[in-house]
């Protein structure tokens, strides 16, 4: 079978092979039509999915040759969005992770800006170069949360 | 048959450097192509450009490099610890405490029958649907137990004014009752004007409550819209006439009349189309800042007029993108007025941080940062889900003020299930859309078109709407040769905060 569509009355159909697009990415791109058709999956064979796009309205052969393109395009798109979700997924889910559900931790400003005050604290007892803002309050101690 | 979400552009996903590219989103803007990722962060590229982006082409010394790298675009320089923070920053409202804003309806009676009306009122003779004083004063109680440091009491109906006695009653046993809770406390109420006296603005005024009308645009297109129960006759005269008075008394009371004015709101109905130049003039001339260009809702009575005054979403959308056009026009001209929506997502795609607009946030508000009480003590997840209620459908409903615990409304089955089909990082169609960082879901818009809270983003006439508003944003910008369009859309993020007290800040 081929991924050459096959034109009928208001409905266009063709064979994915599972080798090239794996069934969410079908799935994906197939979820993307279904405002402008409605959309049969179907296993004529093993590793090989059939997408029929039947039209909601009127279509002549050439808007459903487009509609087959276009479909074809959308796979590529949902490959590569898969792509890019799979190979980041780890860093991703890190991040979230951190953003959410770990405590508030101050960022790496705030950190680098904490060690030079504790730095200049250590070589001035008299605290005479105490910033005027910690004096006033203004800031949050070093090492305080933003929580 | 065009499709909205699908994407019109041509990739190799072969080609993809997966070593060297961090996490994107991506779609077509026009001619060029847009990508944003999980911290907000966005950049548009020419198709070249993209294609050398995620095919780890793009040399070292180009300074898109530094600024995708900045961006957190470019696995060389992901600084992980700062994306947390970000994004941390971003939802912030999700550390709020508990909802901060609670809608009360005063009564369901109202003196007018609006074509659209979404709160499917009653006559003025069913006194029955009046909230009573033991009523208010079980929701006062009811709402003092949400965590949040604020609380803001939106008033609303029905015409709120048809039951004043109760919003006196009201505000004064929430402003006792704070003597011992010390929150901050915030009065609203959105009133037709009709039912408007002397005696009844003196008190909102000194009271410190904020007022909202319903004008939707010119008098004879506000009159077609709004008009009094039993007669055609309109109500545009009257709704000019206490603008003026109570914008005339603010500024007698030496308030700054930038800050301190009655709000407005309108409704599109399908004989607003083509006359959005007109709506927005009739803003403008009245000094109003800020106009939000609102579809009908599929709530109350707009379900039975539908055939009469609704559009389908392109017809929406056009109209839209004719009136912000015409926004942004007026604002290189030096006129300061903004649209609601576009500030919304622009503040989110600007700025480090999110508005927290409840009705258009992942995940939503309703049940979480909003809770909304009928006239009868019923608690709902928000307004429109009370409205629901009202048609007969009890979905939203999460208990009543006399019987239920806090614990149980704030973590009612519903409240969760509410939250989890608007989470847009994890629904299909969302996670991957290039606006996922300042976009939002309503479920129960959802609800009412596909009878499911998740519904299907590519039927979804909230999808189509968010979509084509922030197309038109991104459209915008990617034409803004000289970076006067995106100055003026950075001015539409700043908000000056209202405060209660009344001459501070004068008239800057």
């Amino acid at each position: 079978m081929s991924m050459e569509p096959v034109i009928g009355e208001r409905r266009v159909h063709f064979v994915v092979s599972e080798e090239l697009y794996p069934l969410d990415v079908i799935q994906g791109a197939s979820y993307l039509f279904i405002d402008r058709c409605y959309v049969w999956l179907d296993r004529p064979a093993d590793k090989q999915v059939q997408v029929v796009l039947r039209s909601k309205g009127q279509a002549g052969a050439e808007e459903l040759e487009a509609l087959a393109g276009e479909f074809a395009n959308e796979l590529l798109n949902q490959a590569l969005r898969k792509n890019i979700g799979d190979t980041n997924a780890k860093i991703r889910e890190f991040v979230m992770a951190r953003a959410f559900f770990a405590a508030d931790m101050p960022s790496t400003v705030d950190r680098l800006l904490a060690e030079l005050d504790a730095e200049e604290m250590a070589v001035d007892p008299l605290e005479i170069s105490v910033p005027w803002d910690h004096k006033a309050g203004g800031r949050p101690p070093a090492g305080s949360t933003d929580g | 048959m065009k499709g909205l979400l699908t994407t019109p552009l041509r990739v190799d996903p072969t080609a993809f450097a997966g070593d060297k590219v961090a996490f994107f989103r991506y779609g077509a803007v026009g001619e060029r192509v847009l990508i944003s990722n999980d911290t907000g962060e966005w950049a548009m590229l020419s198709p070249q450009q993209f294609d050398a982006f995620y095919q780890g082409k793009l040399e070292e010394a180009d300074p898109l490099t530094v600024e995708l790298g900045e961006k957190g675009f470019l696995r060389a320089s992901l600084d992980l610890e700062s994306m947390s923070a970000k994004i941390r920053r971003k939802k912030a409202f999700l550390r709020s405490g508990g909802p901060h804003l609670h809608v009360v309806v005063a009564t369901l009676r109202c003196n007018q029958a609006c074509r659209y009306c979404h709160a499917s009122r009653t006559d003025m003779d069913r006194v029955d649907t009046d909230m009573t004083l033991d009523t208010a004063k079980a929701v006062v109680d009811f709402a003092f137990q949400s965590p949040s440091s604020i609380l803001n009491f939106e008033f609303q109906g029905g015409e709120p004014t048809a039951n004043f006695e109760v919003i006196r009653f009201f505000i004064g046993y929430a402003k006792e009752k704070n003597r011992y809770e010390n929150k901050e406390l915030i009065f609203s109420m959105v009133t037709n004007m009709t039912l408007m006296t002397e005696e009844k603005m003196n008190f909102l005024l000194d009271e410190g409550v904020m007022l909202c009308t319903s004008l939707d645009g010119p008098k004879d297109l506000h009159d077609y819209n709004r008009g009094l129960t039993g007669s055609k006759v309109g109500t545009y005269d009257q709704v000019d006439h206490w603008v003026n008075r109570i914008n005339a008394e603010y500024v007698r009371r030496g308030m700054d009349p930038n800050l301190y004015h009655v709000d407005a709101l309108m409704t599109t109905t399908r004989a607003s189309l083509g006359r959005g130049r007109e709506i927005v003039d009739e803003y403008v001339r009245r000094g109003c800042r800020s106009i939000h260009l609102r579809p009908l809702n599929p709530f109350g009575f707009a379900v039975n007029t539908w055939k009469q005054i609704g559009y389908t979403m392109e017809e929406f959308l056009n109209f839209y993108r004719d009136a912000a056009d015409y926004i942004l026009e007026l604002n290189l001209q030096g006129v300061q007025i903004q649209e609601r929506m576009a500030s919304i997502f622009l503040t989110r795609l600007l700025t480090p941080d999110d508005p927290n607009y409840t009705d258009c946030r992942s995940p939503v508000g309703s049940g979480t940062a909003t809770l909304a009480y009928s006239f009868d003590g019923s608690i709902y997840t928000c307004d429109e889900g009370r409205m629901l209620g009202h048609m007969g459908n009890d979905f939203f409903k999460l208990g009543d003020v006399r019987g239920s615990a806090w614990k149980d409304v704030a973590h009612h089955p519903t409240v969760k299930a509410v939250a989890l089909a608007s989470i847009n990082d994890a629904l299909p169609a969302c996670s991957n859309c290039v606006y996922k960082p300042s976009c939002g879901i309503q479920p129960l818009h959802n609800f009412m078109f596909d009878g499911d809270l998740f519904g299907q983003r590519p039927r979804s006439r909230k999808c189509q709407e968010f979509f084509g508003e922030q197309s038109w944003i991104f459209q915008r910008l990617a034409a803004d040769t000289d970076g006067r369009i995106e100055r003026i859309f950075r001015r539409w993020t700043i908000q000056r905060p209202r405060t209660t007290s009344s001459s501070s800040e004068g008239s800057a």
